[in-house]
């Protein structure tokens, strides 16, 4: 018997080491992660930078990471329901953005989240005018509503979108004080629809973006479609790290051209308004740090390997991976910044 | 030459497989082609963008083909745009011609399927160019024109719009949608139910709570024999003949045209699509009174519609960048993944691309058609499983369908449960489910493009005075509100007689 024990013991023990570093992974993290996006659209930015580095940390960490994108409202209240680490969150700055224009919807992430590392920089947050719009700059719209014109600019309300609009409208008050009233926003919803202002003639400056618009820029100014970018809110930096040959047929000097300080919408007269929109990951408050700590730990050797780059510049994002605690501090930094411009001119 | 090497047996293999998982997504209630399209696009990563197309365009088209099933046998549309071929294909079921509706049923969804690939093919780039002439006050008018429907698919007039403005209140229900240009603010919400009710009620589970569960209640209620089954006649019945689509050239080719039309404006919604068709079908018949009680052209009519709408959901993708419907919105995805623009020069810039999606789905509308009508003798079946075993697994698809829609929100299973209280109970006071749930899919669409329309031009005139197509429409929505007040009032005759 004392035989019999002492082999059980021996191929339990065996057993319970083999199997400790199996158990720790797991404690550690869940083998299936749902990454919940702030978006609907698989079409978008959103999904398409979430869904590579979702591939790569699920290579990275063996386990299984499935994107889902099931908009702002429904991914919060899935972060907010989980705290095993099983549900994780990618947005982008209008996270923090909704909640200082005031969207129903959007509480302080920085209070109510972890706020994780950053991943990647969309560089192509853009503004555009019909191909055969008298308008044919940013100087000129800044001029025509200077001039008394009224300027129609098609936003979706309360984020990303609106940061560009609200930074036109401040730069209007600060080089024409009281002319910024003639800078009007025409809120509606997607790109298509801000698209669909623009062949209307119901809109005279469209928000969109370099991926979504680029193609509508090379068509002849005949084409009710034709369009011409005019201003690019990334910074030139930002811009200066995408490949060469920029996106489809425009390369990245042409992009260049649409930046500061070749485009300037001025913050208070000496500096230029900048934005680039950031991705990064939410995490539930009461997750586990050390959760967390795996993951931002697995990000950080991604990065350090250097082949999700390639993927992301092929897709013409820019990384820009930060630690958490880095990323944290850093995008407080940047909700403040912005909170200065929405309170400048309340365009509410 | 390129092509060839792309149309490997793999390519053809993966449209088959995506017809037919789409065929089962699109025949179980709650379980849409977006889904499919949604649950497979990271595989496109793996497969590469030719392949893996293949695999989403054939979901695409196995999905909304595979609605008809559950629509025509148990009275549950599979899919939104399939709710209209529930009002003549369960009928037929209930005359024992279930097996002739799903046949008929197919057959129509061959034909508008192939005929909106062809226009997809040969005329893309120009249909697009025609879309962009709709704004917001066009497809304002084209939902108004769907809406003026709902008193056609009434037994009574004034019930028929009555319940229609009720399911347009409904659909009302929750925020005022910031990312379709709305305020974000909540409208007609309990504070008690803010959480819940944030984006108004999911339109799944309120189909199939109205359609499924509604329809196990009523039946409940009457009470079932141990053994009884659906249908009380033999399957079978009349055999199907292609004869029967003979004088229905004319229906086929319309119902077609307005599923591709339909499918080019980006917004308006694949339902309306069926339900235009529909219900100019029944206005030009000449025996409207048959319609709802079974006519095969009732069937015919929706289902070459919403196949119809297709190819006419990627002319706007493929030319312009913008899904034309959900489900081409997510497969928008496919080409983000692997970093390809979509937008007015795609097809000139990737004419390897093209051709293979164009491959694809006639090979998926093929294998859609030869699929369902070798699974149909099986299929039919279902109407002979004795209802006390059909029902309890009907209910459970219905609950695993409502809680899946949204991957996992368990308010979307007491939505269920709250609309197919109400179908039953609008069956006992004799309300009208089809323009209820007609009203309550456009409804919110109605809303947006009227609202957007006033704060861009200010005044209810320019409804009238925007474009010629405008007054186009006002046309057909005043031939089609005369034709319901005639209907009703030769019905109202007849009965006085």
């Amino acid at each position: 018997m004392t035989g019999l024990f002492k082999s059980i013991a021996a191929a339990a023990g065996f057993a319970a080491m083999v199997a400790s570093p199996v158990l720790a992974s797991a404690a550690d993290l869940p083998s299936n992660i749902r990454l919940v996006i702030g978006s609907k659209s698989t079409g978008g930015d959103t999904y398409q930078n979430s869904a590579i580095v979702a591939e790569a940390l699920a290579k990275k960490l063996d386990i299984n990471v499935k994107v889902d994108a099931v908009g702002s409202s429904e991914a919060f209240k899935a972060l907010q329901r989980d705290s095993r680490g099983t549900t994780i969150m990618i947005f982008h700055d209008q996270s923090y953005l909704g909640n200082l224009y005031g969207v129903r919807g959007y509480d302080d992430i920085f209070d109510n989240y972890v706020v994780g590392p950053t991943v990647a920089i969309n560089p192509g947050n853009a503004y555009l005018v019909a191909k055969n719009s008298p308008m044919q700059s940013m100087e000129d719209v800044i001029a025509a509503a200077a001039a008394g014109q009224r300027v129609r600019v098609a936003i979706q309300a309360g984020g990303v979108s609106e940061i560009g609009f609200s930074a036109l409208k401040n730069a209007v008050k600060v080089t024409h004080p009281g002319a910024e009233e003639n800078i009007v926003p025409v809120n509606t919803g997607s790109q298509a629809d801000k698209n669909q202002l623009m062949f209307d003639g119901q809109a005279d400056v469209i928000n969109g973006s370099v991926q979504a618009n680029e193609q509508f820029t090379q068509l002849d100014a005949d084409d009710q479609k034709a369009m011409r970018f005019i201003w690019l809110t990334a910074r030139e930096e930002t811009i200066e790290q995408a490949n060469p040959e920029g996106m489809g047929d425009t390369t990245r000097d042409e992009l260049l051209a649409f930046t500061t300080p070749n485009v300037s919408v001025t913050l208070d007269g000496s500096k230029d308004f900048t934005f680039d929109k950031e991705f990064f990951f939410l995490f539930n408050k009461d997750m586990d740090a050390e959760q967390i700590a795996a993951i931002d730990t697995a990000l950080k050797e991604i990065y350090a390997a250097g082949d999700i780059q390639k993927t992301q510049k092929a897709s013409f994002f820019i990384p820009n991976y930060k630690p958490q605690a880095e990323a944290a501090t850093y995008l407080k930094a940047k909700r403040d910044e912005y909170r200065h411009v929405i309170d400048a001119i309340s365009t509410k | 030459m390129e092509l060839l090497s792309i149309l490997t047996p793999m390519f053809f293999t993966l449209v088959t497989a995506g017809t037919v998982i789409g065929i089962i997504f699109g025949a179980i209630p709650g379980m849409t082609a977006t889904m499919a399209v949604a649950v497979c696009l990271p595989l496109t990563y793996s497969l590469g963008l030719e392949n893996g197309l293949a695999l989403l365009l054939g979901l695409y088209v196995g999905g909304i083909s595979g609605g008809l099933v559950p629509a025509i046998l148990l009275n549950i549309p599979g899919t939104p745009s399939s709710i209209t071929t529930t009002l003549d294909g369960y009928p037929m079921t209930q005359n024992g011609e279930g097996e002739r509706a799903l046949k008929i049923g197919i057959t129509s969804s061959l034909i508008g399927g192939l005929f909106s690939l062809a226009a997809l093919y040969l005329f893309a780039p120009a249909l697009a160019d025609f879309a962009i002439k709709f704004s917001y006050i066009e497809k304002f008018l084209i939902i108004f024109f769907a809406l003026t429907v709902m008193a056609a698919l009434s037994s009574s007039l004034l019930v028929g719009i009555f319940s229609g403005f009720l399911g347009i209140f409904i659909s009302l229900i929750g925020a005022y949608d910031i990312s379709r240009g709305g305020n974000g603010e909540l409208r007609l919400v309990p504070e008690f139910l803010e959480y819940y009710l944030e984006s108004g009620f999911s339109l799944l589970p309120v189909l199939i709570g109205l359609f499924g569960l509604a329809t196990i209640l009523i039946e409940a209620e009457q009470g079932m024999k141990e053994g009884q089954s659906l249908s009380g006649v033999k399957i079978g019945g009349k055999p199907f003949k292609l004869s029967i689509f003979k004088g229905q050239f004319v229906n086929l080719f319309r119902s077609s045209a307005i599923g591709t039309f339909v499918g080019i404006l980006p917004g308006v919604g694949g339902s309306a699509a069926s339900i235009l068709a529909y219900s100019q079908e029944k206005n030009f018949s000449k025996t409207p009174e048959k319609f709802g009680k079974g006519e095969p052209a009732g069937v015919i009519a929706s289902e070459s519609a919403n196949n119809g709408l297709t190819g006419g959901a990627l002319v706007p993708l493929l030319s312009l960048g913008i899904p034309g419907d959900s489900t081409t919105a997510i497969l928008i995805g496919a080409f983000t993944l692997q970093g390809i623009q979509v937008g007015p020069l795609f097809i000139g810039n990737n004419p390897v691309t093209w051709d293979a999606m164009i491959i694809a789905m006639l090979v998926a509308n093929i294998v859609m058609f030869l699929v369902m009508v070798f699974a149909i003798r099986h299929l039919a079946k279902v109407v002979t499983v004795p209802k006390n075993i059909l029902f309890p697994i009907i209910l459970m698809m219905c609950v695993v369908g409502a809680y899946t829609i949204n991957y996992g929100v368990m308010f979307d299973v007491w939505t269920l449960l709250i609309f197919g209280l109400f179908g039953y109970l609008a069956h006992k006071i004799r309300l009208e489910i089809a323009p209820f749930i007609i009203g309550f899919i456009l409804g919110p669409s109605a809303e947006i493009y009227f609202v957007k329309s006033l704060e861009s031009f200010g005044t209810f005139s320019i409804f009238f005075t925007k474009s010629w197509i405008a007054g186009l429409l006002w046309v057909l929505i005043a031939i089609s509100i005369a034709f319901s007040i005639s209907v009703a009032r030769k019905k109202n005759k007849t009965e006085n007689e």
